[in-house]
C-alpha cells in the first residue's frame, strides 16, 4: 500500500510506488512516484506532456528460445512486454505519437551477466527508435547500479547511482510457460 | 507453378510488423503491412491477399472494426482474419468472434505456431 504523509509544507509527500522486475505501471497521480533500483535491468519511462500520464516498465530479457536465431534476447517477448507499457498508456488517453521516452539501466554489474544488461539495452533503444518515440534521455552501461525515481504526472525523472547492493541480483526473464502463442480457431 | 500465399499485417507497432515480416518471409510467405485498419482497407483496395493478421489496439481503426468492415461486403466475407493480440480477455475474444474474426492468438507469438495457424486457413 502507499504510505501517505504530509511534510511541514503542507505539500502531500509522494507516494513511492515500486516498480519490480518484469512489472509495467502507469499513473496520472500528482503524487505518484514510479521508483526502481536497477543493475542488468532496464527501465523505459514513457510520458505524454498532453495527457500529463506516465509509466515505467522493468526488464531483462532472456536470450531467445531454442530455434529463433539471430538474435542476442528473446525480442517476441521484450516486444510484447514493451506493447504491454505502450497499450497502458493508450488505454489511459495517451498518444503514441506524443510519447517521450527515458532508458535507464543495462549495467555490466556481474561479470557473468556482461553480455545480457547490454543486449538488452540495444534491444531498448533499437525499440524506441524503431517506434519512432522520442528518447529525451538515457543512461545506459557502464558498471553501477541505479536508482530511478519517475514522476509520471509530470515526467520528472531522477536517476542516481547507487551502490550494486541494492541491486539485488535477478535472472533475466524467460516467457512465461503460459505465453506460448497459442491458436485457437474458431 | 505455385503463387506464394500473400499475408497482410496490420499492427500500429513497427516493432511487431518486423518480427511478423521476419518470421513469415523466412517461412516463404509474401508479407504486406499495414499501421491500422483503414490503412489495412486502404491496401486491401488495391491489393488482393490470402490472409489477413491483425492486432486489436490500434489508432484511428482497431482490429475489431476492420474485422466488421471487411465482413460487410462480399470480397473479403470468406478471406482468414487472424486475431493476433496482447488481449487475453474471453470477452474481447468473443467480440472477434462474433465480428467474423477465423481465429485468435495471443502475443508473445510463437514462429512456428503462426506459421501454421496460417497454412491451415489459408486457402
Amino acid at each position: 500500500m502507499f504510505e501517505h504523509r504530509i511534510v511541514p509544507d503542507g505539500v502531500p509527500a509522494p507516494e513511492r510506488i515500486t516498480v519490480m522486475q518484469g512489472q509495467a505501471l502507469v499513473s496520472a497521480a500528482p503524487q505518484a512516484e514510479l521508483s526502481t533500483v536497477l543493475g542488468s535491468c532496464v527501465a523505459l519511462c514513457l510520458f505524454d506532456p498532453e495527457a500529463r500520464l506516465g509509466g515505467m516498465n522493468h526488464f531483462l530479457l532472456a536470450e531467445p528460445p531454442v530455434g529463433v536465431s539471430g538474435d542476442t534476447v528473446d525480442e517476441f517477448y521484450g516486444t510484447y512486454l514493451m506493447e504491454l507499457l505502450v497499450n497502458q498508456m493508450l488505454a489511459k488517453g495517451a498518444r503514441k505519437s506524443r510519447l517521450r521516452a527515458h532508458l535507464y539501466g543495462g549495467a555490466n554489474v556481474n561479470r557473468n551477466m556482461m553480455r545480457i544488461g547490454s543486449a538488452n539495452a540495444d534491444f531498448a533503444r533499437r525499440f524506441v527508435h524503431r517506434e519512432g518515440i522520442e528518447l529525451v534521455r538515457s543512461d545506459l552501461g557502464g558498471s553501477n547500479a541505479r536508482r530511478v525515481d519517475f514522476r509520471p504526472a509530470s515526467g520528472q525523472v531522477r536517476c542516481r547511482t547507487v551502490e550494486d547492493r541494492f541491486a539485488p541480483p535477478v535472472q533475466p526473464t524467460s516467457r512465461p510457460a503460459k505465453a506460448t502463442g497459442d491458436v485457437e480457431l474458431f | 507453378m505455385t503463387t506464394m500465399t500473400r499475408i497482410l499485417t496490420v499492427d500500429d507497432s513497427p516493432s511487431m510488423r518486423a518480427l511478423l515480416n521476419h518470421a513469415l518471409s523466412n517461412q516463404g510467405f509474401d508479407v504486406a503491412q499495414a499501421e491500422d485498419g483503414l490503412a489495412a482497407l486502404d491496401w486491401l483496395a488495391l491489393n488482393e491477399v490470402d490472409v489477413v493478421i491483425t492486432d486489436i489496439n490500434m489508432p484511428r481503426l482497431d482490429g475489431f472494426g476492420l474485422i466488421e468492415r471487411l465482413r460487410e461486403g462480399s470480397r473479403h466475407r470468406d478471406r482468414p482474419i487472424l486475431v493476433l493480440t496482447t488481449e487475453s480477455s474471453e470477452e474481447k475474444k468473443a467480440r472477434a468472434r462474433a465480428a467474423g474474426a477465423t481465429g485468435w492468438i495471443v502475443k508473445p507469438f510463437d514462429p512456428a505456431k503462426l506459421v501454421a495457424a496460417v497454412r491451415r486457413v489459408a486457402h
